[in-house]
This record gives C-alpha cells, structure tokens and sequence, in this order.
C-alpha cells in the first residue's frame, strides 16, 4: 500500500490536520517528519496511505488546511509530489 | 477557612483538576519536541484545551488560542501587539493595573472612558465620544474585578468596528461565568486568566487572538517548529508560546473547562449572584456598611465590594482572616476602578464567589460581621 506524508509546519496543524481527516473516517497518523523532508527544520508529518489522498486532501483544503509539502514513500524512498 | 476570593484565583477546585494535573506530571513530556508517546500525549492535551476553548468562545481556530502564564501576560502581549510608543489609547474608567501599567510603560495616552458605577448607558456613551479613528486600541474590561460590574463590551465592540479600531477584551472576571463570542465581538485579543471562572491551576491563562489580530512575539525562543529559522515562526500559536509549556497546569485547566462546560456559565452565574445578593441583602443591615452595588445587583457577576464607615477596609479584612474568612480589601490592583467610583480613599472589603461556595457560608460571614465591625468601630 502507497504511503503518503503530509508535512505540517507545527504540531497543532499536524493535530488539525489529522481530527478533520479522523472525522472523515480516514485513518492517519502523525510523527516527526525526518530532517530532510522539512527544510526548516522541526515538522510533524501526517501520513494517509493508498486511495486516502485524493480525499483527504480535498477535505483539508476545504477547511483551509494546507500541507507544506507532500511526499510519497517509494521502496525506502521519498518522492515529492507538487501539491 | 471560608473562601470568598474567588475574583483573585478559584481555590476550591473540581477534583478532575488535580487529577489531571497529577496524570500529566506522571505521563506527559513536552509538547511538540517529539513523536514518541509521552510528547505526542502533552500535545493531545494541549491541543484538546485549545479546541474547547475555541468553542467556548467562539473562536474560528484552535489555533488562535493561544497559552499563557495569566492573563497579564496576554493583556501585555495584546497591548504591545496594537499600542505603539506613545500611541493613543481608549479605557473603561474600571481597569486593571495590567491594562494600565502596560500602556504607562508605552508612554501611551491613555484616555479614560469613565461613567459612574452601573451606568452602561452612561459607559457607552463616554466610549461613544472618545473612540476616534486616530485611537490605536481600545481596551475594556468585561467585568469589573472590583464592583463586579458587568461592562457594555457589545456596544464598546460594535463602536471599534464601526470606526475601524482594534478591540481588546479583559475577560479576567468574565471568563467561565458569562458568554463571550469572540466571532460576533470581532474584538482583536481576550485575555482571561485560567485559575479563576475557568477553575485551573495558578500560573495558566489564554489569550484569544481574533481573526486579524496581528501579533509580535513578547518572548523569542524554542518553538519545536521551523528550528533552522532565526525569526519567530509567522504562524499561531507557535508565535506566541515559546518555551516548554505548563503542560499539567494545561491539564488542569482542560479539566477546569470541561468542569464549566458541564455546568454551564450561565448556571454557575446564577449560582454566584444569588449568594452575592444575599450577602449585599444582609451587609445592607448591618450600621455603617455601605454596599458598591444596586439593590436588585443588576449588571452584576457574583463580585460584591462594601465600605465600612470610618473603618479601613484592610483592618475589616485582617480581622476576617482572623475569624477564618478570606476575602479581599483594599484598592484589588485597581486604583482607576476606585478613582471612578469614588472609594479611593477607603478601598473597598471584597467579596467573591465562586460555583463551589453555599448560602451557609454566606450567613456564616453575616453572623461574624456585627461583632468584629462593633470591635473595630470601638
């Protein structure tokens, strides 16, 4: 199953982020994003997997949620995918 | 001891509190400094209080609500948010050194909208008059921590967004006991503390930044957020909140919230003006007492102030404490709020109650009374 990360500029977006998707009925999980993937350093991520993303990026853009950035974790790896 | 200071801090709280807190001190690390459990726990915490106070208040994210140590602290973050050096600024004749104390060291002007105690009609008018569009910010206290007055802050905001200025709200007396919609007031900042109506611990306060409020930080520092960056993060609440938050006392006021939310403001309101009407019933007896209020206590929270005649209103408090009651005398860190309503002499004997006082208490003070003011005037 596809992996997707929703980097979040702070804990509390995280947070925010993760209740608007959990209310929605889909599953989630936040963690400290890796260094790399936060160019300023310090992030929380929001992961959704496989055929969540569409969704729940629509819901969160209704709610006035933006992720900073978006990855996809391919074979060990993280790719970027424009938002 | 009998508790009626409650305008100062809460003392008596709900159980859950300490509960909370306890749990917290046990199981929780710091919020947003970590991905493991007991970090991503505080946060949890955090962000529940947030939410509830958000919709409390009306406040359109919980992001905007915004963690503090009392509500001077947010009092001083809203005023040297909006107040430049020497600006221009509008007040209510009944605020607090933490209004005015701030805007002195700013070398604001300050122009006082005074009106006579329990005159809104009065109060509004006078704000009516001074609220300028050259005014940098107007702040009004929601309720008077001295009389318990109940202030015109829906006509004072609808003044403030009618002539285009910020609005900021000292919610210290108001907070938990009477509604305060931030969305309908538009107002910039409410700053309330967390250790009084909203029965937390000491040390805990929020302040609610409006939609457009703009906010330099008062303190610069960690913020677990954009680390590499040198400037303070542009985003609320991270801010305005750096350093290791009081994580148990979030906890506690969490639990507090939830404590006033169960019971209902309006409720524990009640609750806390029918015993300040029977102790201003009974003080209204007693020779030589003159009660600061209106007979039927309209426009009025549970926050009595009497002055005994010829008496300082300090011995008639140390001589309660003497007799097991706390109560608050003198000038409540309100000089302006005496210099308007005429006691800046005397001071005043406060009284205030809270959802966990009794009637029993209240005779209980009204029994002791006659005999120590007898002692007193002797």
């Amino acid at each position: 199953m596809e992996q997707y990360w929703m980097i979040a500029r702070s804990v509390t977006y995280a947070q925010r982020m993760e209740r608007m998707l959990m209310a929605a009925g889909i599953r989630t999980r936040i963690f400290r994003a890796p260094r790399d993937l936060s160019n300023l350093g310090c992030a929380y991520a929001v992961e959704v997997t496989g055929g969540a993303l569409r969704p729940a990026l629509s819901i969160l853009r209704s709610a006035g949620l933006y992720p900073a950035k978006l990855y996809l974790l391919q074979q060990g790896k993280y790719v970027e995918i424009s938002l | 001891m009998i508790y009626l200071d409650s305008a100062a801090t809460s003392f008596q709280k709900p159980e859950t509190v300490g509960r909370a807190m306890v749990e917290a001190l046990q199981t929780m690390s710091s919020p947003g400094r970590g991905g493991y459990p007991a970090a991503m726990q505080a946060a949890d915490t955090l962000f529940s209080c947030r939410t509830e106070l958000a919709e409390l208040f009306h406040i359109s994210e919980p992001d905007r609500v915004v963690f503090t140590m009392n509500a001077t602290h947010g009092l001083n973050i809203a005023i040297k948010s909006l107040v430049p050096r020497s600006g221009r600024v509008v007040i209510s004749g009944y605020e607090h050194n933490a209004v005015t104390r701030p805007l002195a060291a700013l070398g604001a002007e300050i122009i006082v909208a005074g009106a006579p105690l329990f005159r809104p009609d009065l109060t509004t008018e006078a704000f009516e008059k001074a609220i300028t569009p050259d005014v940098d910010a107007v702040v009004c206290s929601h309720v008077s921590n001295v009389f318990g007055l109940v202030q015109p802050v829906e006509a004072v905001a609808a003044l403030c967004r009618e002539r285009g200025v910020p609005f900021v709200i000292d919610a210290s007396q108001s907070a938990g006991v009477m509604p305060l919609d931030m969305a309908t007031l538009g107002a910039a900042f409410a700053a309330m503390p967390g250790h009084k109506g909203l029965y937390g611990p000491q040390g805990t306060g929020v302040l609610l930044c409006g939609d457009k409020a703009e906010t330099p930080p008062l303190l610069e520092g960690g913020t677990g957020s954009v680390s590499i960056q040198q400037e303070m993060p542009d985003f609320l609440p991270d801010r305005l909140e750096s350093g290791t938050h009081n994580v148990p006392g979030i906890a506690g006021l969490l639990a507090g919230v939830r404590f006033v939310r169960g019971k209902g403001e309006s409720a524990i309101c009640l609750h806390e003006r029918k015993l300040a009407l029977r102790a201003s019933e009974g003080l209204r007896k007693l020779p030589g007492v003159c009660v600061c209020a209106r007979r039927d206590l309209f426009d009025q929270t549970g926050v009595l102030s009497f002055v005994v005649d010829g008496v300082d209103s300090e011995f008639v408090g140390n001589a309660l404490a003497e007799a097991g009651f706390a109560v608050r005398s003198g000038l409540h860190c309100a000089p302006l709020a005496h210099r308007t309503a005429g006691t800046m002499e005397s001071g005043t004997v406060r009284l205030s109650f809270s959802a966990f006082n009794t009637e029993k208490e209240v005779d209980l003070l009204l029994e002791a009374l006659p005999e120590i003011l007898k002692r007193l005037s002797d």
